[in-house]
């Protein structure tokens, strides 16, 4: 299924070379394609974390995208299904990303963590609970 | 990755706020095409969380909550992500959308990359691209294009 994924977040970064290596070190993100142009702005790159695959690209003047640091609220998020969010949660945490909440379990059956990543982008990453690599019961 | 198939859609999922996000949802079905999943409402008339299927894969979204510090785009000055598709028909979805009222931002055309590609922003102003890919395009092929795009903006 994930070879053939269809929908996809697409990312705008005030400084992508940054973002890329911040997702890959972070959220274990790993760069599969990275298109730059000589000022070493990123023009496309696609990134996969457990086969789910994410885009960004650098802002371009004129193409009415911001950083989310500039603005005072989020239209949207990125939420992803990992194989263990608490293990997740540690790496991120451990790795200096900052924490809105979590991880809780949540009342429609799933366990999650919401983090912002160093331009404030939003990820929930998830683990539908009752799930084979489930590690709830020893953490909160 | 057993899970994968569990979930019964991709891994990584958009989720999008609209401030009135019932309209939201009749809009996104009637224009894009997409099939309400389930939707969770909060009794005040907000949606909480829903979901819509588009060939197989989910969007969430949701109404706007301060407390979240969530807000339609209508109420920001930019937008920090969009939604790529690829579609099997990417015309034919073009049609159906333009039809239906969405605002076209970029028509279909064939683009460097091996897409065939539109933009489009919906109700609210989120944009989106729906593309079909057509060819496989070379490493070095895609670099002169770049080169070329990055040469004509200045």
């Amino acid at each position: 299924m994930t070879e053939s994924q269809r929908v996809f977040p697409y990312l705008a970064y005030a400084d992508a070379p940054a973002a890329i290596d911040w997702l890959r070190r972070v959220f274990g993100f790993e760069p599969l394609d990275v298109q730059t142009i000589p000022d070493g702005r990123v023009v496309h790159a696609a990134l996969a974390l457990e086969g789910a695959q994410v885009m960004l690209a650098s802002l371009f003047d004129g193409g009415g995208y911001c950083s989310p640091q500039t603005l005072e609220a989020v239209p949207s998020h990125v939420l992803i299904h990992v194989e263990n969010v608490d293990a997740h949660f540690r790496q991120a945490e451990s790795a200096g990303a900052s924490i809105r909440y979590g991880p809780v379990d949540q009342p429609w059956g799933a366990r999650l963590y919401e983090a912002t990543d160093l331009e404030g982008h939003r990820w929930a990453f998830m683990q539908p609970q009752g799930s084979a690599s489930n590690s709830n019961e020893h953490t909160e | 990755m057993a899970e994968t198939a569990d979930l019964g859609h991709q891994r990584i999922v958009p989720a999008l706020t609209y401030a009135d996000a019932p309209a939201a949802i009749e809009w996104l079905c009637r224009v894009f095409g997409f099939e309400e999943v389930r939707r969770m409402e909060v009794g005040d008339g907000r949606i909480g969380n829903a979901a819509l299927r588009l060939l197989g894969e989910e969007i969430m979204l949701a109404s706007p909550f301060e407390e979240a510090g969530t807000l339609s785009p209508r109420d920001l000055a930019a937008l920090h992500q969009q939604i790529t598709v690829y579609v099997d028909d990417v015309d034919a979805h073009y049609l159906r959308a333009r039809d239906e009222g969405a605002r076209v931002l970029a028509e279909p055309a064939d683009r460097f990359w091996g897409g065939r590609t539109y933009w489009v922003e919906d109700l609210e102003g989120h944009r989106w691209t729906f593309q079909q890919q057509l060819r496989s395009v070379s490493d070095e092929e895609s670099a002169a294009e770049m080169l070329k795009i990055a040469s004509n903006e200045d």
